[in-house]
């Protein structure tokens, strides 16, 4: 061999060498108390979570444990104090007046105690009409807000007493230091440079990671025990899992995707999957633009009666394998109350599924044209007397698998008794922000995000003139009922409302309730701690106690 | 030579205009930026407001484009309509990320598709010469996603196996990349699956075009004439065949070129590399004009670029070609 190809041989193994070997080194160096990698599939665009552009599920991942809430939602949906000393409690109920202390070991990374200042700045900064703040719901009804040292005291309007004033004072209080004189749209694009939680920004190396190291100053509650969390991001679900596989990452929060089942099967990994406050429903359109028979109760009963949503659920997520347990997904029975919640209440059970029921109930209403029995290869479709053939237009987003393959099994169904589902679907862009507020649709599927105190506000989703209620929908006694509970702070007060307004919904049929869509936690084995959240907390909700080994 | 790439350039910004207002009038039509907002139950109509009088989202779309045209030109492409966030600095990070993979990527692949390309074509019928078509032919049938996810799988596989980790599966650099060599070294495993898929096709195109110029040439009456005079035959190859056959790939690279600095998207999405494709994914699919109309500009202009040097190149290397 001459003497050049030997220097190139030896140059080329050198480099295949430090390849496999070098940065291997670098990637397992960790600091003191361990490193653990999530990865998502979404990436944040800025850092502040209070402003529209950061209102995102990804964001408040990273950003909960810098600033943290006052108090957080655990695994049960329960508020739980953090930096406050003791749950908030109402002093006066009319007007509706809440106090609360935070803690007094409770500070900011650069030392300062954390105050009501604090607090009376973050209410000021969310009510400053310059600021594009995502919700000011609860906010702009506070008449006054005040402060004796780590003491608050908030007092609502007279009439106009938050249901969900717990959720409102659990916000994560703004650094009355830092905002001062800012412009709020602009900060923590990029970095944060304080922190009031376990966990401190250290960088954001943006389409790619996003660090943050245990906060050594936090003294609210027991420090982090793993020293530094790195998020990173990568937007393709089949590479998340193959992130996973190969350590790249240690815990993920992923798309319901068939490759659960095979993570599920190893046992490197554990799986945790369960309800989340993201329901699945079918609405029904009320308006002028709607199909004139779904004007009829009769219609809408039938079209409820012969969708089996159970055996959706079932063909969607249990028969996959996605939810381990049919008991963790059963049939949605509710609009307001999400089948884990105390509240809940199964109104809608009572309209079950029966082919046979919705040809009886067709045919009593002198409908004409229909199957007489269901069958699979049914043609005739129903026409019922002064509203026309029962043929829907059926809108929901295109490119969702699991949506698809819903639409097909209910266009199946509802086919073998004789009504007609006609796919309308389009990018979500398009069907969310043209479709749907335009009232030109008759059935659209979606799901809602919510959280646990989306029942209190149930007005706007469902009431006469709601802000989003996109059915034109309109029963002025359950109006009344949905409003009344918006200012009833008294949980057990509010419920009974809201159930008694649920019960003439679910008689009416203004929407078809699905199913809540499980969330899925992985993580592997050697990161202990992850426990599934269903709010939007996320998964990060405990990351102070995880520990990696 | 002057005149003509004065003409052409004249005429791009006509064509870049036209494209401009065409594609502003899709996107604003096909998408509502505030959409997502109007989605959440308990959105601040204020926000919504202040968001669509900053943007002038109630104006009809001509005058909405006549806004962007402004901010386009003395606003380097202005900001996002959510968050008011300038576009510029995004933009030249993820073009920074998408050169160095592009470029790694196609340097690779011209090196590689001329040698198999002129090896095929001195060795044509042989096993080497249908070995050669063979790959090309599945290089080129081979979708991206799939070779991604093939080539993830298969390297996930190694790692498990041999506990040797010699590419990552996704992102553009590793959690503590280092500095000198280790960072080198570290960019090298991350970019080293996507640029394989792209190599892949552009191997598979090239090596397929040098083959047939290649052949063309050596059958050619002054090639002949070459050898008659009694040259050596790896003279003959290199100085008169070889130059000869390159100039149809040069125009094939170069145009390639223009359009893959628009972004690999399926590439840079299933590795997770922040550039320019995955650039235009996530601002289209949040609906906003306009970054998916600054992307627009950048990869028009690119492409227009790279039209004229291939353009100009073929008549360096070409000394019949004229331009009026």
């Amino acid at each position: 061999m001459r003497k050049r190809s030997l220097f190139f041989l030896t140059g080329a193994i050198a480099l295949v060498a430090s390849l496999v070997i070098g940065p291997a080194a670098t990637a397992d160096s960790q600091q003191a108390g361990g490193t653990v990698v999530i990865g998502h599939d979404q990436e944040p665009v800025t850092l502040n979570f209070y402003i529209t552009e950061g209102n995102a599920y990804t964001t408040s991942l990273a950003v909960n444990p810098v600033l943290a809430s006052a108090s957080y939602y655990n695994q049960n949906a329960k508020l739980t104090p953090y930096l406050v000393a003791g749950a908030p409690r109402i002093t006066k109920a009319a007007p509706l007046t809440v106090q609360f202390s935070y803690k007094p070991n409770a500070r900011w990374s650069d030392g300062r105690q954390i105050t009501g200042n604090d607090f009376l700045a973050t209410y000021r900064t969310i009510m400053n009409p310059n600021f594009d703040i995502t919700s000011r719901e609860g906010w702009q009804d506070i008449a006054r807000v005040q402060v004796r040292g780590k003491q608050v005291t908030v007092i609502w309007k007279a009439g106009k007493a938050y249901a969900a004033w717990d959720a409102l004072v659990a916000t994560s209080p703004m650094p009355a230091h830092k905002v001062a004189g800012q412009n709020f749209n602009d900060l923590w694009r990029s970095s944060i440079d304080v922190a009031s939680g376990p966990f401190r920004f250290v960088s954001w190396q943006k389409g790619t990671q996003l660090v943050l190291q245990r906060n050594d100053s936090f003294t609210a509650a027991p420090k982090a025990k793993v020293g530094r969390v790195v998020f990173r991001y990568i937007p393709s679900t089949p590479s998340l899992f193959q992130a996973l596989q190969s350590g790249e990452i240690q815990v993920t929060e992923p798309q319901p995707q068939l490759q659960i089942v095979d993570i599920r099967r190893n046992n490197r990994f554990k799986v945790q999957s369960g309800p989340g406050y993201f329901w699945e429903h079918m609405d029904i359109q009320f308006g002028p633009k709607g199909h004139p028979a779904l004007k009829q109760a009769y219609v809408r009963q039938a079209i409820i009666t012969g969708i089996n949503r159970a055996q959706i659920k079932q063909a969607l997520y249990v028969s996959p394998g996605l939810v381990a347990n049919p008991k963790e997904l059963p049939v949605l029975q509710s609009h307001i109350f999400k089948t884990f919640e105390q509240y809940y209440v199964p109104h809608w059970r009572k309209w079950s599924f029966s082919q046979a029921k919705v040809i009886q109930m067709l045919t009593a209403r002198n409908c004409t044209g229909g199957p007489s029995r269901p069958a699979a290869n049914n043609n005739d479709i129903w026409t019922c007397p002064n509203v026309g053939k029962l043929s829907f237009r059926f809108t929901t987003t295109s490119g969702n698998q699991l949506r698809g393959l819903t639409f097909e099994i209910a266009q199946r169904q509802l086919r073998s008794v004789g009504i007609e589902l006609l796919p309308r679907f389009g990018p979500a862009g398009t069907v969310f922000g043209q479709v749907l507020p335009s009232g030109d649709w008759d059935i659209f599927m979606f799901t809602w995000l919510g959280g646990p105190t989306s029942s209190a506000t149930s007005f706007g989703l469902y009431g006469c003139g709601g802000d989003q209620n996109y059915m034109n929908y309109c029963n002025r006694k359950a109006s009344n009922l949905l409003q009344k509970a918006q200012f009833t702070p008294d949980p057990k007060a509010r419920a009974a409302l809201l159930n008694r307004a649920e019960a003439m919904m679910a008689t009416d049929v203004m929407s078809v309730p699905m199913y809540v869509r499980p969330g899925f936690l992985i993580n592997n084995t050697n990161v202990k701690g992850p426990v599934l959240n269903p709010t939007q907390q996320g998964s990060t909700w405990n990351m102070q106690g995880w520990t990696v080994g | 030579m002057l005149t003509y790439v004065i003409r052409r350039l004249l005429y791009s910004i006509v064509v870049l205009f036209a494209a401009s207002f065409i594609i502003f009038v899709f996107v604003s039509y096909s998408n509502d930026p505030v959409a997502f907002l109007k989605m959440q139950p308990t959105a601040s109509e204020q926000t919504i407001q202040n968001i669509t009088e900053r943007k002038h989202l109630d104006e009809p779309v001509v005058v909405q484009y006549v806004y962007w045209v402004k901010d386009a030109l003395f606003n380097q492409f202005g900001t996002t309509t959510i968050g008011d966030r300038p576009i510029l600095p995004d933009l030249q990070r993820v073009m920074g990320h998408t050169l160095q993979l592009v470029i790694a990527a196609e340097l690779l692949a011209i090196l590689l598709a001329v040698f198999i390309g002129v090896y095929s074509a001195l060795r044509q019928y042989t096993a080497f010469d249908y070995s050669a078509t063979t790959f090309s032919f599945l290089g080129l049938a081979t979708p991206v996603f799939w070779l991604g996810l093939m080539l993830q799988v298969l390297f996930v596989n190694i790692y498990l196996w041999f506990d040797v980790r010699i590419f990552y599966t996704a992102n553009l650099s590793g959690i503590d990349p280092g500095t000198g060599i280790h960072f080198v070294l570290d960019r090298a495993q991350h970019l080293g699956l996507p640029v394989i898929v792209l190599m892949v096709a552009s191997v598979a195109t090239y090596s397929r075009f040098m083959r047939a110029s290649m052949l063309e040439v050596i059958n050619s009456d002054y090639v002949r004439t070459a050898r008659a005079k009694g040259l050596p035959e790896r003279s003959v190859t290199m100085r008169h065949a070889f130059r000869n056959a390159l100039i149809p790939l040069v125009t094939i690279i170069a145009l390639n070129f223009g359009a893959l600095l628009g972004g690999a998207v399926v590439t840079e999405t299933v590795f997770a590399l922040d550039g320019m494709g995955l650039y235009f994914v996530r601002q289209l699919e949040l609906g906003d004009p306009y970054p998916v109309m600054a992307w627009l500009m950048v990869t028009a202009t690119f492409v227009i670029i790279f039209n004229l040097i291939a353009d100009i190149a073929y008549g360096y290397l070409d000394p019949r070609v004229r331009y009026d």
